[in-house]
């Protein structure tokens, strides 16, 4: 019944077009809306309303006690000419981003590259190396952190073994933020997932075409599975940079919220934080946070428009 | 000419004998070695949370000479508040966050897989990109606005969330996995005269278990693992989840009862260790299909 009366409905709706619109639009789009309802009322109230506020907000002096107090451009005046901890904040940031993804992501592919060969226990290696990201974001994690790379900690125990005298690894300065970046790269499981996954794209007779030509597993590796893979590394870099600009937890817990030893590991995140939660100075901490928006927007807009550089996409 | 390499996958595949048995030997030994390193901290943690306080900072070995759990009992009334308490929070939130999620990401996932409506292209588009949009941009608003619906201190600021289906990674994870199901069930369905809404609870969902669980186990470890929002948004210890509470602990006995922390934070790990347990192959796959960050 349905069926024929889509199949000759063209006319019929002509016809009815003027008088019965609004009903039109019920049926055609209603039950589209009724489903996204719940999403919607999010993305307004959640997600569009307070990116308005907070563009506001960040223009203005704010407690959260008292209405707001506009003061034009001075929080990001401010934050630009006159504040130290925002630009070591930011440095730290992206030293961290910097140094963090692309190691990851070199041993991700490494080890995918490693059980990507048909290897026996394939399953149950995949589940070792993964087993890190999955419980890596936890607090406990970085609690179990803050203890091995403590002065009488496991790796200061573990070098005393072989007879070196290390460091306090978190509380010098030194060292304190490459304990956070070994953290991030000992998560390397998921990425190795969508890397394995990504090889297993590739067919295996361009590989059986190229060592019959006499090319090296290198240059297989260079000239093949590095360009077909290109894709797999833009989306698994774009991914783990989003998430290092967003890293928050670690810091926090293994600084005891302070960023310390002397702003060492003061996270951008960090720093919004203190200045939200510690200080109240919430019309400022919108202001870094529309910093924050605009360099990771930079940055996504960036590797999209160099990608069609170097990522290759067949077709 | 499909012959040939047929048999060449068989000599590359499996290792050409000599050489490349060696080479096999190498990289297991090679993947072995990576794994004990990667997991020797967690061994050593929960060694730790077994030994006797007094033996905790002596030794790099994971085999405790006495196993106790004295920590444990220690631990679980180290605060104020016990870690019965957290542990039932955290179930609390987590639980109500997997509903929600569920709930509402499915359904926006079947109008943007499913459905005809207007302006579909430009929402679908905007939720692609609310993924990348930095949850500070929209932190001290939200706070705000729980603040003045006198949310502080409840659970709601962390719940509600979800059941408007905030995170949209998991549309996007439910909207590929829909369009993989043959569309002429749902035409069928139409025909008899079911509504979209049959559709959905009678095809699309029961068909969907795989992908639902999927996002159900990343919700729930998600949620509880979420130190952030709890950190924000509850200050009263009676409300704490276990997160908050061990950074209570770090923060207070910590230094002095460092078997106690352990423990608990070994027992914080449990529901995800259980999770990964038995349902790996999901989590994996839902990895490797759409890309999850962790």
């Amino acid at each position: 019944m349905t069926a024929r009366s889509l199949q000759s409905g063209a006319p019929a709706r002509e016809r009815a077009a003027t008088p019965s619109t609004w009903s039109r639009i019920w049926q055609n789009d209603a039950p589209g809306y009724l489903f996204l309802l719940p999403w919607l009322i999010g993305f307004i109230g959640l997600t569009v309303g307070p990116m308005v506020t907070s563009l506001y907000l960040s223009f203005t002096d704010f407690d959260l006690l008292t209405s707001p107090d506009w003061v034009g451009a001075d929080n990001y005046i401010r934050m630009f000419t006159n504040d130290a901890k925002f630009w070591t904040s930011m440095r730290v940031t992206m030293f961290f981003v910097i140094f963090s993804v692309p190691l990851k992501l070199a041993f991700a592919l490494a080890v995918a590259m490693l059980l990507n060969r048909g290897i026996r226990g394939l399953p149950l290696y995949r589940a070792l190396f993964y087993l890190p990201s999955l419980l890596g974001a936890s607090v406990a994690i970085a609690i179990l952190w803050r203890q091995i790379f403590a002065g009488d900690g496991l790796v200061n125990k573990l070098l005393l073994l072989v007879g070196i005298e290390g460091p306090s690894w978190i509380s010098n300065p030194q060292y304190s933020l490459w304990t956070l970046i070994v953290l991030s790269i000992w998560q390397f499981g998921s990425p190795m997932i969508i890397f394995l996954a990504g090889l297993r794209q590739i067919p295996t007779d361009m590989y059986e075409a190229a060592s019959l030509d006499g090319a090296s597993k290198w240059r297989q590796f260079v000239k093949i599975t590095l360009p077909l893979l290109t894709p797999v590394v833009f989306f698994n870099a774009i991914i783990q940079t989003i998430e290092a600009f967003k890293s928050f937890t670690p810091a926090f817990i293994i600084s005891g919220g302070t960023g310390n030893p002397i702003n060492s590991t003061l996270f951008y995140t960090l720093y919004l934080y203190q200045e939200a939660f510690a200080f109240f100075r919430m019309g400022y901490a919108s202001a870094l946070a529309w910093v924050l928006l605009a360099v990771v927007g930079v940055f996504t807009a960036f590797s999209f428009f160099t990608s069609k550089y170097w990522v290759h996409y067949d077709e | 000419m499909s012959d040939v390499p047929a048999k060449l996958t068989v000599v590359t595949g499996k290792g050409s004998p000599g050489r490349s048995r060696l080479t096999s030997l190498l990289i297991h030994l090679g993947l072995l070695a990576a794994s004990v390193v990667m997991l020797y901290p967690l061994l050593w943690l929960l060694a730790a949370s077994f030994r006797p306080e007094n033996e905790i900072f002596t030794s790099a070995s994971i085999l405790p000479s006495v196993w106790s759990i004295d920590s444990y009992i220690r631990g679980w009334n180290g605060l104020r508040t016990s870690f019965g308490v957290f542990f039932t929070n955290s179930f609390i939130i987590s639980g109500l966050s997997v509903i929600g999620n569920v709930m509402a990401c499915s359904m926006a996932a079947y109008a943007f897989a499913r459905l005809d409506f207007r302006f579909k292209n430009f929402w679908f588009a905007m939720m692609l990109l609310t993924l990348m949009l930095p949850y500070q941009v929209t932190l001290i608003p939200q706070y705000v606005l729980f603040r003045q619906l006198g949310w502080v201190n409840t659970f709601l600021p962390l719940v509600v969330p979800k059941f408007l289906a905030a995170d949209g990674f998991f549309i996007f994870l439910m909207v590929q996995f829909f369009r993989g199901l043959p569309k002429e069930l749902d035409e069928a369905a139409q025909m008899d005269g079911c509504s979209p809404w049959r559709i959905y609870w009678k095809i699309i969902i029961p068909l969907s278990m795989p992908v639902l669980a999927t996002a159900a186990i990343f919700t729930f470890i998600w949620t509880w693992d979420d130190f952030f929002g709890p950190l924000i948004y509850l200050s009263e210890m009676k409300s704490y989840t276990v997160m908050l509470g061990l950074r209570t602990f770090t923060d207070s006995t910590g230094e002095s009862d460092y078997g106690g922390l352990f423990a608990m934070s070994v027992l914080s790990l449990v529901p995800i260790f259980l999770f990964f347990l038995f349902f790996q192959r999901l989590l994996i796959e839902g990895i490797a299909t759409t890309g999850m960050k962790r």
